[in-house]
């Protein structure tokens, strides 16, 4: 039995992905977005969050998956690490649930469409469930959104 | 024990003992015999050691007690500063500071000072065979009690005048020897209860030895102790005769000959005599510290006399907090008042504006909290005007006006670098050579003004020199000769042009290169930090006189006035001072120079920037209009037109960051929340020029 792990289950397309709770700052429904412009594309632009100006991401567009419209379910969810706060719009954020952290396995080399790097592990819940545990300090990796910019230009 | 919690606290008040050493070190310089800056260097020094031995910090504590070694000898006039000494503990001041500096950035604070630890040791141990001499003069003066051969038991003018000021409040000072049992076996403990019942009875000014050797038993069979206390010579005696194993007492009352003859009587050894009334002025803090423990009552009393602020210490982050919180208030009573005119109600309007007034009460004490007395800055520079004195063999001062002067904590931060660079530029380049100064008639040593003034919206700071000033044939040569300006150019430039010239990139007048300045790189990196903190930096100079650089800073950096502007949906905010004026041009008067677009602005003509391809705006495109309005903008000399969509209006408006994840965005130097609670992008008008 390895320790129990309180993680936020959202969706992005047919996939449920989870961040541990204490990562996320708050969970907020979409709100007008700045565009910021000369960034990358996935960069969505920043938001108000309570008078702090907040960027937020696409996590769609971060993984290469196909950006969609946001819809009534959309959400924002806040992450901070190490120092940087950052929000993702997500399809959708509707659960709490806990996890042993026993349960969680190392990824395939892709997964959905996924590079494994941004993965930390996959957890498998009852009745078949899966779900993609996120590697938050690699989706938030700096240098590689440099690199990008530096590809589109 | 968990020391992080420790750690901060630990950081801030290490600094701030590290800081008064720095200086009183200073002060000593200035004037070495006072004995009363020693008292206070040590307290700091022994302090900070306490500090990090109990956090852990060895090294840092070990050096730290080698300084203090040597700090206690000068204390009880053993050893007589020189520069040599000055030298070594100003060197183990900046090791400890590295130190301290390594723990702030997360390190063990470990650092090799066997070097300075050893020119210390070096320090204490030849000094002290002469120590030993005194002890063994002192010994030998037991026998006698002429108040001549007292003398030889050292008292300094601190604690002569601490027993001057003790008979004026009606207690009798007098001179114990003490002779112990030659057979006494426990001859610490013996003393101790002398010293204890000397205590009981008054005040230990000074024991030789000292009472740490006393307790190590590191003397022979007597001691000495000067006093103070009410009893009479004859209870004195009977008391401390009636103490086993005390082979004999003598007491002598002092008067106040006696007193000023010891004092004079050193004179040769420790130091001028002085009377007690400058002692005092230059010392108030240790007397009212010996006054503390003779009335621990009046402890508080006279450390407010002695001019401690009553301040509190607050997280930065918490201040940034509060202003966070603070401009969220802000932006929602935009909104109110919106409301408020909308429905016209009268006592809600009412309510409203009563708010409205607090809320900009608050705004000012808010911006007040963020405000750093230029002090936290400046208060380095005297050593290291010390330093540049030393290293470059010339003779000057700091003379320091102003220093009260509050700044924005941000703009604190940024400051001090460039303040550095124009110091060491006055100091390297302005003031000339010693016998140079002599020769035109000016005195030896050379004079820095370090001025700080408020004015308007605004903070002067100017560094001024009386040095031999700027030359300006020679400026123009290495300009034209740097290619910096034409020959041509330069022969138009007005005098104050040719000193803005030592502001130009890849310009240094310096003959030789030296570590202090003159690698060309200096100047105009100054000038560029400057103006990225909305300053400005001029200089003026009279050759043969001196020169003076002033620097203008903005007030606050965390609310700015700016111009709000529409880029078809999107809104942006322009800072004003960097906008000269605002206008309209019609399509037909932009003018196309080489493939660039240009207009004509008053005389000249300045290059017109299209935001919207800037800002790659995605529902506005100005190619579309009849005319277009422009504001024009500065940076330094050179302008730009800027077209925009609409404009909104001017704003106060709160700057905040994008964020750790969204650095160096170009052209975007912030964001800040609108009433609206949308957030607008602050645009970085220095990028738009060239």
């Amino acid at each position: 039995m390895g320790e129990e792990l309180k993680v936020i289950v959202f969706a992005l397309g047919q996939e449920e992905y989870g961040i541990e709770v204490d990562k996320v700052r708050t969970i907020e429904r979409m709100s007008p977005i700045t565009r910021v412009p000369k960034t990358a594309a996935f960069i969505k632009g920043v938001i108000n969050l309570r008078g702090v100006v907040v960027p937020v991401i696409d996590l769609r567009g971060r993984f290469g998956l196909d950006e969609t419209e946001p819809t009534e379910n959309s959400r924002i969810i806040v992450v901070a690490v190490d120092e940087l706060e950052v929000g993702f719009i997500v399809d959708s954020a509707n659960d709490v649930i806990d996890i042993d952290s026993d349960t969680i396995e190392s990824p395939p080399e892709i997964v959905g469409g996924i590079k494994a790097k941004y993965l930390r592990g996959i957890a498998k819940l009852s009745e078949g469930r899966l779900l993609i545990m996120l590697n938050l300090s690699e989706v938030l990796n700096k240098s590689e959104i440099i690199q990008l910019e530096q590809l589109e230009v | 024990m968990d020391m992080n919690a420790y750690l901060s606290m630990f950081i801030d008040e290490s600094n701030d003992h590290l800081q008064s050493l720095n200086e009183n070190l200073l002060q000593l310089e200035g004037s070495p015999e006072d004995l009363s800056i020693v008292q206070s260097i040590f307290r700091s020094a022994h302090t900070l050691k306490g500090m990090s031995a109990t956090m852990g910090f060895e090294d840092l504590a070990s050096l730290t007690h080698e300084m203090e070694n040597v700090l206690d000898l000068v204390r009880n006039s053993k050893l007589k500063m020189d520069s040599f000494i000055f030298d070594t503990l100003f060197k183990g001041l900046d090791a400890l500071e590295a130190m301290v500096h390594d723990i702030v950035g997360g390190g063990t604070g470990q650092a090799d000072v066997t070097s300075i630890v050893a020119s210390l040791q070096k320090i204490v141990n030849s000094d002290y065979r002469s120590g030993m001499a005194e002890a063994a003069a002192s010994g030998s003066a037991m026998q006698e009690t002429s108040s001549a051969e007292l003398g030889k038991a050292l008292l300094d003018q601190f604690q002569t005048s601490i027993m001057m000021q003790s008979m004026e409040s009606g207690h009798q000072p007098y001179y114990i020897q003490v002779t112990i049992d030659e057979n006494c076996v426990l001859k610490a403990a013996r003393a101790y209860m002398v010293f204890n019942l000397l205590e009981a009875n008054g005040e230990i000014v000074k024991s030789e030895p000292t009472v740490q050797d006393l307790e190590q038993e590191k003397f022979d069979r007597s001691f000495t102790v000067f006093t103070i206390s009410t009893a009479s010579v004859d209870v004195l005696t009977e008391q401390i005769s009636n103490i086993s194993e005390i082979a004999s007492v003598t007491v002598t009352p002092l008067d106040v000959e006696s007193l000023n003859a010891l004092t004079a009587a050193p004179a040769a050894a420790a130091s001028a005599p002085a009377p007690a009334e400058p002692v005092q002025a230059a010392a108030p803090q240790p007397q009212a510290e010996q006054q503390v423990k003779k009335a621990p009552a009046a402890q508080a009393q006279s450390q407010q006399g002695g001019g401690v602020g009553r301040t509190i210490r607050v997280d930065i982050e918490r201040l940034d907090t509060l202003m966070n919180l603070f401009s969220e208030l802000l932006i929602d009573r935009v909104r109110l008042e919106q409301l408020a005119s909308e429905i016209k109600r009268t006592d809600l309007t009412e309510a409203v504006e009563h708010m409205s007034r607090v809320g900009s009460d608050m705004q000012n004490i808010v911006l007040k909290l963020r405000m750093v007395p230029v002090d936290t800055v400046f208060n380095r520079f005297p050593r290291l005007v010390r330093d540049l004195a030393k290293t470059l063999d010339k003779k000057m001062d700091l003379v320091i006006t102003g220093a009260e002067t509050e700044l924005d904590r941000t703009v604190i931060d940024e400051i001090g670098d460039p303040l550095v660079h124009l110091i060491r530029n006055s100091g390297d380049h302005g003031v000339e050579m010693p016998q140079e100064r002599l020769a035109a008639g000016k005195p030896e040593t050379g004079t820095i003004h370090l001025r700080a003034y408020h004015s308007g919206n605004h903070v002067f700071i100017e560094i001024e020199d009386d040095g031999h000033g700027i030359n300006q044939d020679k400026v123009k040569a290495i300009a034209i000769k740097n290619g910096v300006v034409t020959e041509e150019e330069a022969n138009k430039l007005s005098p104050d042009e040719i000193n803005m010239l030592l502001f130009a990139p890849g310009f240094s007048t310096a003959d030789k290169i030296s570590d202090i300045s003159g690698r060309g790189v200096g100047l105009d990196v100054v000038k560029t930090k400057i103006t990225s903190l909305g300053g400005n930096v001029t200089v003026t100079s009279a050759y043969g006189k001196g020169t003076k650089f002033s620097v203008q800073l903005p007030l606050t950096l965390s609310i700015i006035s700016a111009m709000l502007i529409k880029l078809g949906s999107e809104k942006y905010a322009i800072p004003l001072s960097s906008i000269v004026e605002t206008g309209i041009i019609q399509r037909d008067k932009i003018l196309n120079v080489h493939g660039n677009r240009m207009i004509q602005f008053r005389s000249s003509i300045i290059p017109l920037v299209s935001l919207s391809q800037v800002l790659e705006s995605p529902d506005y495109d100005e190619s579309q209009e009849q005319e277009t309005e422009i504001i024009v903008i500065k940076k330094g000399e050179k302008l730009a037109a800027v077209m925009v969509d609409e404009f909104i209006g001017q704003s106060e408006i709160v700057l905040k960051s994008l964020g750790k994840y969204l650095t160096n965005v170009y052209g975007i130097s912030g964001a800040t929340i609108l009433g609206d609670g949308y957030v607008a992008l602050i645009i970085d008008p220095n990028a738009l020029i060239k």
